[in-house]
């Protein structure tokens, strides 16, 4: 079992450094739709009100979550390797 | 003698990388199993290229009792492959079924005259002065010599993958360079030539005095 929990310690670490920099990414490139929408648009709410509002609503979106498939998909790759490994 | 130096170096660095993947990466040998055995074995110097007890055993004593198969290959040589779990190890093949292998294995054992051919998948290498030994990772009958391999799906996956990453750091690294180092670099051989001139004028007003 200490070689599984290194397995998953080692694992967690890096792909928890993938997470937070590809969040990070997401976020900034989020960021600079919204000041595009806003120089294109009406502009009658000032930047920040508009930008605030934007990425609270990114905050909630499914394409925020969608990044936790980082975690979720390393996980799903090692269960069918197990299995076409051992029992196919 | 600088380009020399980076060339042996990149060299070196992409046998290195090669080595790995031809070392780890899955190939299919067909083969007539003749025997089946296990043997201790107490890894000394060679221990980077065995694996370690199976999974859930004591993993710190020193010696321990390790599967083979022997095989004869369809050209005649023969090939021994050792047969251990990776278990949660490198490389993550994520093997546990060490003994259920080594029962199929002896099962399909087969002499000269009456050959059945099995295909035999593992990763690694066989070295004599190492005595290293490929691991099999699983066997399966084939109709007999000439049976196909199969396309090595995986494999093509993974080069790909691994050639665009290189790829995309490589240019990525490329224009980094030729946007911020390039021209600093440039900036002070410039200006060592300056000041090189000035140096060899300086020596030339000497001569001149002479």
């Amino acid at each position: 079992m200490a070689a599984l929990a290194r397995l998953m310690a080692v694992g967690f670490i890096v792909l928890s450094v993938i997470y937070v920099c590809l969040s990070l990414y997401s976020r900034a490139v989020r960021k600079g739709k919204l000041r595009a929408e806003w120089e294109e648009g009406a502009q009658d709410q000032p930047l920040d009100a508009f930008m605030e509002e934007g990425l609270a609503e990114y905050d909630k979106s499914l394409r925020r979550k969608l990044i936790l498939s980082v975690y979720v998909i390393p996980l799903i790759l090692v269960s069918v390797v197990v299995y076409l490994t051992n029992f196919a | 003698m600088f380009s020399f130096i980076r060339w042996t170096f990149w060299i070196s660095v992409w046998v290195l990388v090669a080595s790995v993947f031809h070392y780890t990466l899955p190939q299919v040998d067909i083969v007539r199993v003749t025997d089946t055995y296990e043997k201790r074995i107490d890894p000394g110097e060679n221990s980077l290229f065995w694996a370690q007890a199976d999974v859930g055993f004591d993993g710190t004593l020193a010696n321990r009792d390790v599967f083979f198969i022997q095989t004869r290959r369809v050209d005649g040589d023969v090939m021994v492959y050792r047969n251990e779990d990776t278990g949660w190890g490198w490389p993550p093949y994520f093997k546990f079924d060490t003994s259920n292998l080594q029962a199929e294995a002896s099962d399909l054992r087969s002499t000269e005259a009456a050959a059945r051919y099995v295909a035999i998948k593992h990763y690694g290498w066989r070295n004599e002065f190492l005595t290293i030994f490929p691991n099999a990772i699983s066997v399966r009958a084939v109709d007999g010599p000439d049976a196909s391999k199969g396309i090595p799906w995986l494999n093509i996956l993974i080069l790909t993958l691994f050639a665009a990453v290189t790829y995309g750091v490589w240019v990525r690294w490329r224009r980094f360079r030729m946007a911020r180092i390039d021209p600093t670099m440039e900036a002070i051989e410039d200006d060592l030539v300056e000041a090189s001139g000035a140096v060899t004028s300086w020596f030339g007003s000497l001569r001149r005095k002479s």
